[in-house]
């Protein structure tokens, strides 16, 4: 899911520092944007503050549909943090992938009601907006390895009222995000987890400013990259 | 009384308009024009910021297959202003937004020598559904917020349990606080309701409220201008929640949640960005039907909220849990 481009020691520092010179220099210069593409489960509105103040001096931007990322891209930003399945549906390339337990993938789990679903007799599925209408269809059905109707949301938040409202059968989600999803609820939710793995969110990177942001994004503390789904960055 | 616009402001979107009595005439907001598209989608609707958000959801799902026309619409007297639409652009669909909108389109069809007409999808119509729908060939999204997707918002958010509710309503919105109550058992939520008559007075609402608070663990305001009157809110509401014991107030306009003055803790209202591509979704699957309404295409309630909470009212009276504030859209304070 990515070119495997990994940053040396001497990179990191001599990136941290130039995040500490680009800190002090926004006034003069336009500050590097990053726009962060990537659904979690807090509000887009925190989650970009707290991108924002661990890494100072770039301008962050964090978007939760794809409408709005078409939109930023041609803003020109220096650095893309999202899925690497966004990152390939519009040809770019990681230089730095999201790591958990030392794999650069996550499983993904059907997530139904009181019983564990079967993704052979799901009808209608809810899932995250990733790529817009066709791209995500195409994506969830190839993650069930069956065709059927996907019902989609820009937030993570909104895959339970799907379930409330039995509007659909089951929802797919990241593994990770399921006792999220279930602290908000008293409803029975039951998982089954599916066989093909997704990669963890990567970092792309085109101006002059983004491998200094991608050195930051490497160390961003490690509460705020878990709420990734990353416990490291290579 | 501060900070709170009251009555039918409450509402923008769907709020009931009297027929202006100004000349209609046609303008189209804004055009998304597909080259490749065959078919195009009209959209009638007032320009608020609230319904361009709405727009801006429809068009970023839909312009890649249809054209698209956002036709002003002001109030239910626009009658023409639709039929000119109509012939203009021979639309394969329609999406109407408010319920003035609807009613100018309910009058064009009364009117219209035609009987056949392209099938619509309402949106941002208060306590819409199938049974209050009011043109023909038409389904929707309401403006309600279910209760359902409001008590799992506060329970994210307040540290005490929640688990009866109450609702003061007025027998007419009985069936809509049935259906909500219905599909609320499913989270373990319990409605205590309140009954007052068809044109409650003040004291008969406050007595109401009062009433409600002692059996429940928070109060839910419906969206019903017959209950949130300026005198009502002023005599009724204001002082009945602002006496002990406290409860959180649920709002669905965020115009009720000000840090100057007590009212809605917590305002929970569709996000329109959302509603738009919802109602798009509504607009595929018609038009993978043929353009027509698919026999088990129901009404649907909005599936994304946005969140306002007053953390002046909750430092002074309530306790938040752990990231709270992580959940909210929008915290206003003093």
């Amino acid at each position: 899911m990515t070119d495997g481009g990994s940053l040396s020691r001497t990179a990191v520092m001599g990136a941290a520092l130039g995040l500490s010179l680009l800190a002090s220099r926004t006034s003069q210069a336009q500050a590097p944007k990053l726009l962060v593409y990537l659904h979690v489960s807090l509000k887009q509105r925190a989650f970009q503050g707290l991108l924002q103040s661990a890494l100072p001096g770039v301008d962050v931007t964090a978007v939760g549909r794809i409408s709005d990322f078409d939109r930023a891209m041609s803003d020109a930003p220096d650095a893309v943090l999202t899925l690497p399945l966004v990152l390939s549906a519009k040809n770019l390339h990681a230089q730095l992938q999201g790591q958990r337990a030392g794999s650069a993938e996550e499983k993904y789990a059907l997530v139904a009601a009181d019983a564990a679903p079967d993704p052979t007799r799901v009808k209608a599925v809810g899932a995250l907006d990733v790529l817009g209408r066709e791209g995500t269809n195409l994506f969830v059905n190839q993650l069930l390895g069956v065709s059927g109707k996907v019902e989609r949301v820009t937030k993570v938040e909104d895959l339970l009222p799907l379930l409330q409202m039995q509007r659909v059968d089951a929802i797919v989600i990241p593994l990770r995000l399921l006792s999220d999803v279930r602290s908000a609820s008293r409803i029975n939710l039951v998982p089954r987890e599916l066989p093909k793995p997704i990669g963890l969110p990567a970092v792309a990177s085109f101006g002059p400013a983004g491998p200094t942001i991608a050195a930051g994004i490497a160390k961003l503390p490690p509460g705020l990259s878990q709420t990734m789904g990353v416990d490291a960055w290579r | 009384m501060l900070g709170l616009p009251v009555g039918c402001a409450l509402l923008q979107g769907c709020a009931q308009s009297a027929v202006s009595p100004t000349t209609h005439y046609y303008a189209e907001i804004a055009r998304s024009k597909n080259p490749s598209a065959k078919e195009t989608v009209l959209v009638c609707m007032p320009e608020t910021p609230q319904t361009m958000e709405v727009w801006s959801g429809l068009r970023d799902e839909l312009a890649k297959n249809y054209s698209l026309v956002a036709l002003r619409v002001e109030d239910r007297g626009a009658r023409s202003v639709i039929e000119e639409g109509i012939r203009r652009h021979q639309p394969a669909g329609i999406v109407l937004m408010n319920n003035p909108t609807v009613a100018a389109y309910k009058d064009y069809q009364h009117n219209a020598r035609k009987t056949t007409f392209p099938p619509v999808v309402v949106v941002m119509s208060s306590f819409l559904d199938a049974g209050r729908l009011q043109v023909s060939g038409a389904t929707g999204i309401s403006y309600e917020v279910p209760l359902i997707t409001v008590v799992t918002n506060l329970r994210k958010l307040i540290d005490r349990p929640i688990d009866k509710i109450g609702v003061i309503h007025r027998p007419e919105l009985g069936g809509f606080v049935d259906r909500q109550a219905a599909l609320a058992a499913r989270e373990q939520i319990v409605v205590v309701r309140e009954v007052v008559g068809s044109s409650p007075n003040a004291s008969e609402l406050k007595r109401a409220l009062r009433r409600l608070k002692e059996q429940a663990g928070a109060v839910w305001v419906l969206n019903d201008d017959h209950l949130l009157s300026p005198k009502l809110i002023t005599e009724a509401w204001l002082p009945g929640l602002n006496e002990r014991p406290w409860s959180p107030t649920i709002v669905g306009a965020a115009s009720l949640v000000s840090p100057l003055q007590s009212f809605g803790t917590f305002a929970v209202l569709p996000d329109h960005a959302a509603l738009g591509a919802q109602a798009a979704s509504l607009v595929f699957d018609i038009a993978d039907n043929g353009w027509v309404l698919p026999s088990d295409l129901q009404t649907q309630a909005p599936v994304s909220t946005t969140t306002t909470l007053d953390l002046a009212q909750v430092r002074e009276r309530f306790s938040l849990r752990n990231d709270a504030l992580r959940q909210v859209d929008r915290v206003l304070d003093r």
